[in-house]
């Protein structure tokens, strides 16, 4: 369509097409960025005028932070935890509305619909579920587990966290899986099943194999959600009970905004950047040399 | 020709767009002849009727046209610091902690009318080298609140608060609450309450003097205090045990909500509450016609210790007016919006009625009628009162110091683990 030979004319279909997105981008995203590394460097504290270089001395304060490693730890089991229980509950559930039965459509988009809701007000509906229906019922009917709020307890605000994270994010992935599910082309299945396959057999070597696509979308997705998830996190526990379920994001953002250490938040930003960009260019890496052509 | 012309239009295009984002207007176009200026409203609460009130003195006047600005979400400090590095800082804001950092960028308000009857001891935290950098917003206290027709029917009569003088004396109290059926004391784990409100107390306990506080405070950091042989902050401590023990919510202590406090006290299941005046705007909801007051938390049994007939009163936060990035119009304007706020009939009455604050100067004709502010200016008059010694915290002591306080409120740690905790966390920063 366009055939531009001069340098010119590739500017002209550059400009009409990339330009804006292009310009976005390097405001939004690229400039701030590189603004923020700059910053790592001194100790400007939000409001001053002026600022002086300091070279590593935030990050030296950032890895010395006994709270930062902790807190890390505890958002690598929250992701873990996260990552698995998402991906399983959401390729079941697309598995379920993509079985043919009667109003699987109206199950789809309802799976879907608590992604459509903002985390924050998520968190708040959560927080009454977790510290007044759940603890009603569980006074009302004598059951031990739900007879205090989750939310006092830090092993279980934890467990609430992770509830309404696979909750909010399932119906997401379900519907990435929905997709690789459906573009899988029925003469394979067919001719496994006149084979004699049977339907366990089919899913677990036609099917799976032929959507790791979809897995690793899904696996990246959820990895980098549960690893920056701060919405949730704030309106449901605020890192309470006393600072225990304070995720990376959120000490993150404390210790920048909250007790005014720019700079080291700055550097621990940079090294949750660093981590996470780590982890899923080796988890996507390694799943692209799993992917097979059918 | 053609191609030409379009990458003239990409061109004029691309220089447009970076002259949008780089010029930043100074945000100071006078529209009309009336003076633009903004006021940074962070507290949620009286947002709304903030707004009416700007309404109102826009409608009275054509010399200024004032605009509000919400935090958008973020802490008061934030959006300040957002604004400021935008280059649209709001001409009059609102902090406290922060005093210190935006000072250089505050105008001067000695010359102030209202300088003169601010409350004494008000302007203390806002005075640098003799001049005056904020007004006082309103004074807030915090204490043990009570409900009074519990504590009548537990005391069999009209209870009275200056009865309760030593800490035996609130034990008996609470016994006394406890065989009427009603629980005596309920407990907010939230962190400003335990962490900055609470630990107030038994600084402000510590030393007579504002300078032998503050030099407390010092005497933390450098490790010369010692909290195991601190009468104050032990005594303090044996009051929390105490109020621990008779904790409504005992069983799950982090579990209960701040909204829970509120309705326990309105409706008379438990009798008091930690917490302060701010709180009765909820409490009236629920019970508008009931009674209720302060009540000291006494650290010792000795009945002679003026902290123990004294409750904690403070300036929440204190009003500023920028003079970095406003004319001398804008401030001169500011200046006297906030003179209306504190001197009119107008704003006074939406101070005391549309607020609830109770106001900082001694020249309100208007007066808040309800019980909880008449209790508090009580102990203002007697001169009863605590100073709120985590105006001059490190923004990270009262998280730091909550979260020990919330492990011993769920018996995560023992005393000696609180203790060391504590000292551990002030000597980091010595």
């Amino acid at each position: 369509m366009y055939q531009e030979k001069t340098f010119f004319g590739k500017l002209k279909v550059f400009g009409i097409f990339g330009f804006i997105p292009l310009f976005a981008f390097c405001t939004v995203i690229v400039l701030p960025f590189l603004i923020g590394i700059y910053m790592t460097f001194t100790d400007w504290n939000g409001s001053a005028s002026n600022s002086s270089y300091l070279g590593f001395v935030n990050y030296a304060d950032a890895v010395r932070d006994p709270a930062f490693w902790t807190s890390m730890w505890l958002t690598l089991k929250y992701v873990v935890v996260n990552l698995i229980l998402t991906n399983v509950l959401a390729f079941v559930l697309a598995l379920l509305v993509t079985s043919g039965f009667k109003g699987q459509n109206f199950f789809r988009a309802g799976f879907f619909t608590p992604n459509l809701i903002g985390g924050i007000i998520l968190g708040f509906v959560w927080q009454f579920i977790f510290s007044r229906v759940l603890v009603y019922f569980g006074s009302e009917f004598g059951w031990g587990l739900f007879s205090s709020s989750w939310l006092g307890d830090p092993d279980k605000a934890l467990w609430a966290l992770i509830v309404v994270g696979v909750w909010q994010n399932a119906g997401y992935m379900m519907l990435i899986y929905v997709a690789g599910l459906i573009g899988i082309s029925g003469s394979l299945t067919e001719a496994a099943g006149l084979d004699g396959a049977s339907w366990l057999r089919q899913l677990f070597s036609i099917k799976i194999p032929l959507m790791i696509p979809s897995f690793t979308i899904s696996l990246f997705l959820t990895l980098q959600k549960s690893f920056m998830v701060y919405d949730t996190n704030l309106s449901l526990t605020k890192g309470d009970p006393f600072r225990s379920t304070e995720l990376i994001a959120m000490h993150v953002y404390n210790e920048a905004f909250v007790n005014q250490n720019l700079g080291p938040g700055q550097a621990k930003a940079f090294i949750l950047f660093a981590i996470v960009a780590i982890i899923a260019i080796l988890q996507v890496s390694a799943m692209k040399k799993a992917e097979v052509e059918a | 020709m053609k191609k030409s012309l379009s990458i003239l239009l990409i061109l004029a295009f691309m220089v447009s767009v970076l002259a949008a984002c780089g010029g930043g207007s100074d945000g100071g176009e006078e529209a009309g002849s009336k003076v633009e200026i903004t006021v940074l409203v962070g507290k949620q609460e009286i947002a709304q009727q903030f707004e009416e009130m700007v309404k109102e003195y826009n409608e009275s006047q054509d010399g200024a046209n004032v605009t509000v600005v919400s935090t958008a979400g973020q802490n008061g400090y934030e959006r300040i610091t957002t604004l400021y590095a935008a280059g649209n800082a709001p001409t009059i804001m609102h902090f406290l902690s922060e005093f210190g950092e935006m000072q250089s960028k505050l105008a001067d308000l000695s010359d102030q009318e209202w300088v003169q009857n601010a409350n004494e001891g008000t302007l203390d935290y806002v005075t640098v080298d003799g001049k005056v950098y904020g007004m006082p917003m309103s004074v807030e206290a915090f204490g043990l609140l009570y409900n009074k027709s519990v504590l009548d029917q537990a005391v069999g009569g009209s209870f009275d608060p200056a009865t309760i003088k030593t800490r035996d004396d609130l034990k008996a109290l609470f016994d006394k609450i406890e065989a009427t059926g009603a629980k005596a004391v309920e407990i907010s784990p939230v962190d400003w309450s335990l962490g900055a409100h609470l630990t107030s107390v038994y600084m402000a306990n510590e030393s007579d003097t504002h300078e032998g506080r503050l030099q407390y405070i010092e005497d933390l950091k450098s490790g010369a205090a010692d909290l195991n042989a601190d009468e104050a902050f032990n005594g303090w401590l044996d009051t929390f045990d105490l109020l621990k023990e008779y904790n409504i919510s005992k069983d799950a202590p982090l579990a209960a909500l701040y909204d829970d406090g509120p309705m326990l006290l309105a409706d008379g299941e438990v009798g008091t509450w930690f917490m302060g005046n701010w709180a009765y705007t909820q409490i009236k909801e629920i019970d508008p016609d009931g009674e209720y007051g302060f009540l000291p938390l006494p650290i010792s049994n000795d009945a002679s210790d003026p902290g123990n007939s004294s409750i904690s009163v403070g300036v929440p936060e204190y009003w500023a007016i920028d003079k970095e990035q406003s004319t001398p119009e804008q401030q001169q304007a500011a200046k006297d919006f906030l003179n209306w706020m504190v001197s009119s009939e107008k704003g006074q009455d939406y101070y005391v009625n549309k607020f609830n604050f109770v106001p900082a100067y001694g020249n309100f004709a208007v007066k808040p009628q309800d019980p909880v502010s008449t209790s508090m200016m009580g102990y203002m008059e007697a001169g009863n009162t605590l100073a709120w010694m985590n105006n001059y915290y490190p923004p990270e002591a009262f998280p730091s110091m909550a979260a020990s306080l919330q492990k011993y409120l769920s018996n995560n740690i023992d005393r000696a683990g609180l203790v060391k905790e504590f000292g551990d966390y002030w000597k980091s920063l010595g």
